[in-house]
């Protein structure tokens, strides 16, 4: 096993616990930031990629990735902080318009 | 002396994604966000993706981690208290699911050969820029026009209603 692929393999790790951060956070901030561990695990695979194949385009192609996570998390934290205002939510158990 | 690094790098890594997991305050989950994210920047380092490294410092630890902190600061502390921790039935559900999705995907990862296209790139900074720079120009234009929109909606989102 070379050391490429078990970069591969944490950032993996780092996709699915974000993923199980969705699942199972109460708190609607923390399921943005379970949100942002997700890109930095296809962040982090893009790269160790990068290097077991021999390229720069993985490199480039996470830089897009950094600018819409950026660009997300203005509007996601502006969409959290305006139900906020607008209902008082906070937590993600609260929001069931659309099921009742 | 590679795999120590590793070794450091990623124990360093999953300790900090269990902090964000599993910490109550959403402030102490932010922080290990913070150390999470110096982790990945030392595996950028690492892997040989320097500009990515200092992009991720810059970016991440600075930007989105304040950003963080200042909608945390807006809302109630009261509020937040109702909210914090996890469910604990989803997790039960969830891990299982996610531990068997991460068995395969790391089986395939194991089995798997990768084609190599090319070497091992010198000088990977300058590289990556040409490239964004010539090959990737206009991607790299229509993302300062998604990040203008992002700000504008931002701004639209987060101002006062009359």
């Amino acid at each position: 096993m070379s050391i490429e692929k078990a970069y591969i393999l944490i950032s993996i790790f780092l996709f699915l616990s974000g993923l199980l951060g969705v699942i199972i956070r109460k708190n609607l901030i923390m399921l943005l930031l379970s949100t942002e561990l997700m890109l930095n695990g296809v962040n982090l695979a893009l790269a160790s990629v990068d290097r077991l194949v021999g390229g720069i385009e993985g490199q480039v192609f996470a830089l897009f990735i950094l600018a819409v996570a950026a660009s997300e998390v203005a509007v996601g934290l502006g969409l959290v902080i305006a139900l906020f205002r607008l209902k008082g939510y906070e937590g993600s158990s609260e929001i069931t318009h659309l099921r009742d | 002396m590679e795999w120590l690094i590793f070794g450091f790098l990623s124990s360093w890594a999953i300790l900090s994604v269990f902090g964000v997991l599993f910490l109550k305050n959403p402030v102490h989950a932010i922080l290990s966000f913070v150390s999470l994210i110096l982790a990945v920047a030392g595996m950028f380092l690492h892997l040989g993706a320097e500009l990515l490294a200092g992009l991720q410092l810059v970016i991440y630890a600075v930007a989105i981690v304040v950003f963080y902190v200042l909608v945390i600061t807006t809302v109630p502390w009261e509020k937040v208290k109702r909210f914090e921790g996890f469910y604990k039935k989803e997790l039960i559900f969830g891990f299982p699911v996610l531990l068997l999705a991460f068995v395969l995907f790391a089986y395939a990862v194991l089995k798997g050969n990768f084609a190599r296209v090319g070497m091992a790139v010198e000088n990977n900074p300058k590289a990556v820029g040409k490239a964004i720079f010539t090959t990737y120009l206009f991607p790299l234009e229509v993302a300062s026009v998604i990040l203008l929109t992002a700000m504008l909606g931002a701004i639209l989102l987060g101002r006062k209603e009359e």
